[in-house]
């Protein structure tokens, strides 16, 4: 088992590096301008639109009643952290309510 | 490139600005160090791959694996499936890193993750959309903020508090929807973002067990679709 997690570590460390260099590499021969530079221009929000989707893909109902409620309060606010520590109240409220 | 003197400045930006996303990654940390110790890993172990790998969902994959006994071959392929999205994520960073020397170009992608796209979004009212130290700071504090609860994790085993009781598990998912409203462009996101939406929701609900390669695509296809439109 030891030699395997180190195995582990290291073969994930490098691969992991090595798709975050391929990552830029890949991205640095588009063009400036033109169809590749929108969509470029495009995927962070695309991004973060995708990861959230998967991570409330299994989420409870409470817990798309309180990522709702954050993403309103967000949009009103403009200010990220104070909507994160409300969602993070409204959840362990609703939890502690409803279960 | 942006070109300042004050680069220190920029760098305690990008620290002070990625506090928030610190937090939340801090609870998954906790997490992993948790149940690195528990598939049997020791403490020096369990930093080593924080260190090395620093991506939360590939860390947990891998040690899932090697608990039910896969290997170390397949421990690396489903962690670097799972982290296949930084690929993404360093290709937003095309103007951060261009016109970088090559060692920066290294410690930069190196420092990359999810929340670094979401520190695009604090960047942009800086004015620092494009500034390497800014997002250099950003994800060098996250890094050190995730070996040390990583470690914290592993020493303090079973003396944590339930993090459900306390909506700190919902944390990590807080804080990328409250970054949404700041990446949202107009009208011209409407159809990209329902795309990237809908094909994540569609496939993982499919192909529950590939779930992340649809992260990719939705992504993908989506700013490809963004792409395609002209009127900007």
């Amino acid at each position: 088992m030891k030699i395997e997690i180190w195995m582990t570590i290291i073969g994930l460390g490098g691969a992991s590096f090595a798709i975050r260099l391929s990552g830029y590499l890949l991205a640095s021969q588009i063009p400036q301008d033109g169809m590749w530079a929108r969509a470029l221009q495009a995927l962070p929000g695309c991004l973060i639109v995708s990861l959230v989707s998967l991570m409330m893909l299994n989420g409870t109902m409470l817990e798309w009643i309180s990522a709702v409620m954050v993403l309103v309060l967000a949009a009103i606010s403009r200010k990220p952290t104070l909507a994160m520590f409300a969602g993070m109240v409204i959840i362990a409220a609703l939890r502690f309510a409803i279960g | 490139m942006k070109q300042s003197n004050n680069w220190y400045l920029e760098l305690l930006f990008g620290v002070r600005d990625m506090l928030p996303m610190s937090v939340a990654a801090a609870t998954y940390g906790l997490a992993f160090g948790l149940l690195a110790t528990q598939s049997g890993f020791n403490i020096f172990q369990t930093i080593s791959m924080s260190a090395l790998v620093f991506g939360g969902s590939s860390q947990l994959v891998a040690i899932e694996q090697l608990s039910i006994g896969l290997g170390a071959a397949s421990a690396i392929l489903a962690g670097g499936a799972l982290n296949m999205r930084i690929l993404l994520v360093t290709a937003t960073m095309r103007n951060v890193l261009a016109v970088r020397p090559w060692w920066q170009v290294g410690l930069g992608t190196f420092f990359a993750t999810d929340a670094s796209v979401a520190l695009m979004q604090s960047a942009k009212p800086r004015n620092m959309t494009t500034s390497y130290w800014y997002f250099f700071g950003g994800g060098a504090s996250l890094y050190v903020i995730w070996i040390a609860v990583t470690a914290i994790g592993a020493l303090v085993s079973s003396g944590v508090p339930n993090p459900q009781a306390i909506g700190l598990d919902f944390a990590i998912i807080a804080i990328f929807v409250a970054t949404l409203p700041g990446m949202w462009r107009g009208k011209k996101d409407v159809l990209p973002w329902l795309l990237a939406s809908g094909i994540v929701l569609i496939w993982g609900t499919l192909f529950p067990e590939y779930a992340s390669w649809g992260l990719i695509g939705g992504a993908l296809i989506g700013a490809i679709c963004a792409g395609l439109n002209n009127e900007n």
